[in-house]
């Protein structure tokens, strides 16, 4: 008896992929031989049209991802091959786009990219010397050593686990390493505390950290010519069940994490849970030993809703900023400033004050506000996009200083209250398009900010969205309350709210003004 | 769940349904006071001792030292 062949690969072209499939499977697509990316023939998959020559099954067409296809132009040997058995099911020369040169997929500084789990363009292990895979390794390493003289006891753990006990080896199409550690404590609010304890030594050890919720943070580390972002997530154990950042809420014994044990991985002993092969299958399900790097995490919805409110929400829309604050340029600080800006200037000279610019964004309005003579704090979370500004500012001398501020995390805030509250004198804070950016706490803090910064008197000037205008842009978390947001600032002391109605670009707009005496 | 019996209303259906969702809601409601608390906590730990020293650059000091580690 034959084996039906599983997938027919019939042509490929601008479009992606004519794909007829039998089964639904994982297959690799590599351009003169490295993998690109992964799919999976149904899933990924739309159905195009029948094929009478090729039975009951529709022709599929499986469409590039978006961030591939600038890259698709030229000619190149495209390959399509099983993910698990390496069959293969397409191999041709193709050419693309305009069909001129070779395709590469290769960033900058000639790194090979791949489509990684999350449908990211990203460097990964597949195209990687093994000195670049030593590099990561040492790096791994190296914050292996640094979380356990911090307290805790790490493992690897998500794809670098799945790799050590399944192959011995970093997965091809992985894109980054990841870590875990189970705490000591099986209450939210201690295991938070203990991931910022944690993150407080290797600070103080110099390793440069980001964090995204209360307990999962990322490490950065420059290996090769690469620097990456290690990601660290905290776990638990409580009652029987194991929630570790991330993905996993299962039941659970502690037996099965401590006491920890050794995998190898490209031939070094890494640390890894008592019986990893649990903390995998709670990850990548029974079928864990059968490679898919196609394979999507489905987080069951009680667990995604204990992170979010245990966790998350310590830093809404960073992703955004942060996406944006690496595209800030030398020019972009020196834009046109805002009408908001200009009143400020205006009224800082009034009042001898200095000025906060809170959400800074690319330091625009921080910058002129510092060329007219103002002394200007620019503060933002995603202080990247400062540099440019705060690059200008040395140059021509300025008054300007740059600081992190995360309106979302109580820490942040109530420290650089309290440092502005030890030196009063008038202040104008401006926020502008902050109080639609950010989430209900991030306004609380807002106004709590405004009560310890405006001691000795001085002004909130802020401007932001409301309503729920389809053309808002995509940034705008919610809708604001307008009328709560003036209590708040009432509650935190101001004397005087005025809020003004206004129009931008044919957008409404709320003008409110704050004022402490 | 007696309300549940067979032959029971769309009407008791509806009911535990907003039952449930309402559970959520003030499962969700204490949970978020989790990292609140590990916050604040966390900010009292390292700012009052300094703070109650009353020594303008001990207090400076501790408060730079904490924003390093955020």
């Amino acid at each position: 008896m034959t084996v039906a062949r599983p997938v027919w690969v019939r042509s490929a072209d601008d479009n992606g992929f004519s794909v007829v499939t039998v089964t639904d499977r994982p297959v690799d697509v590599r351009i003169d031989g490295r993998r690109v990316w992964t799919f999976w023939t149904h899933r990924d998959t739309v159905p195009a049209a029948f094929p009478l020559d090729r039975g009951p099954w529709p022709i599929r067409t499986a469409p590039w991802p978006a961030p591939l296809r600038r890259h698709l132009d030229g000619r190149a040997r495209i390959s399509v091959v099983d993910s698990a058995t390496g069959a293969t099911y397409f191999d041709r020369d193709v050419a693309l786009g305009g069909g001129e040169g070779e395709i590469r997929v290769r960033n900058k500084k000639g790194v090979d990219l791949g489509i990684d789990k999350s449908g990211r363009l990203v460097p990964t292990f597949a195209g990687r010397s093994d000195r670049d895979i030593s590099a990561l390794l040492d790096a791994t390493e190296s914050v292996l050593a640094a979380l356990r003289s911090a307290g805790v006891e790490p493992f690897v753990a998500y794809g670098t686990l799945l790799g050590a006990v399944r192959e011995g080896k970093v997965l091809g199409h992985d894109s980054d390493a990841d870590l875990g550690y189970v705490s000591r404590y099986s209450n939210p609010v201690d295991v938070a505390r203990e991931s910022f304890e944690v993150q407080r030594r290797l600070a103080r050890d110099g390793w440069e950290i980001s964090r995204y919720s209360g307990a999962s943070f990322k490490i950065y580390v420059t290996e090769a010519d690469v620097r990456r972002g290690l990601d660290v997530f905290g776990g638990f154990l409580d009652a029987g069940r194991l929630y570790l950042m991330g993905e996993i809420g299962t039941p659970f014994e502690r037996e099965w994490i401590h006491p920890l044990g050794t995998a190898e991985l490209e031939g070094r002993a890494v640390p890894v849970p008592a019986r990893p092969e649990k903390l995998l299958e709670a990850t990548y399900g029974p079928g864990w030993r059968t490679p898919d790097p196609a394979f999507k995490f489905t987080t069951p919805e009680r667990t995604i809703r204990a992170f979010d409110d245990w966790f998350r929400g310590v830093q809404p829309g960073l992703r955004h900023w942060d996406r944006k604050a690496a595209q800030a340029s030398a020019r972009s600080a020196v834009k046109k400033p805002s009408l908001l800006a200009k009143r400020a200037a205006k009224l800082a000279r009034r009042l001898d004050a200095e000025i906060l610019d809170v959400g800074a964004g690319s330091g625009t309005d921080s910058l002129w506000l510092a060329r007219q003579g103002h002394t200007v704090t620019a503060y933002d979370f995603a202080v990247r996009g400062l540099a440019p500004a705060r690059e200008h500012a040395a140059r021509e001398d300025l008054p300007l200083d740059v600081r992190y501020l995360n309106l979302a995390d109580r820490r942040s805030v109530l420290s650089e209250g309290a440092r502005l509250a030890s030196r009063p004198r008038p202040r104008v804070v401006l926020a502008r398009h902050v109080v639609d950016a950010t989430s209900g706490l991030g306004r609380e803090s807002l106004a709590r900010l405004c009560s310890m910064a405006l001691r000795d008197g001085g002004q909130l000037l802020a401007e932001f969205y409301t309503g729920t205008d389809a053309r808002l842009p995509d940034w705008v978390l919610g809708t604001v309350d307008t009328d709560a947001f003036a209590t708040l600032l009432r509650g935190a002391g101001a004397a005087q709210v005025d809020v003004q109605e206004l129009e931008r670009k044919g957008r409404p707009i709320v003008r409110v003004v704050g004022e402490w005496s | 769940m007696s309300s549940l019996r067979p032959g029971s209303s769309r009407a008791a259906v509806r009911r535990l349904e907003q039952r449930v969702a309402d559970l959520e809601a003030d499962v969700a409601e204490m949970r978020r006071h989790n990292v609140r608390l590990a916050e604040i906590v966390d900010v009292v730990q390292e700012l009052l001792v300094p703070m109650a020293s009353r020594d303008d650059e001990a207090v400076q000091k501790a408060i730079a030292r904490f924003q390093e580690s955020l």
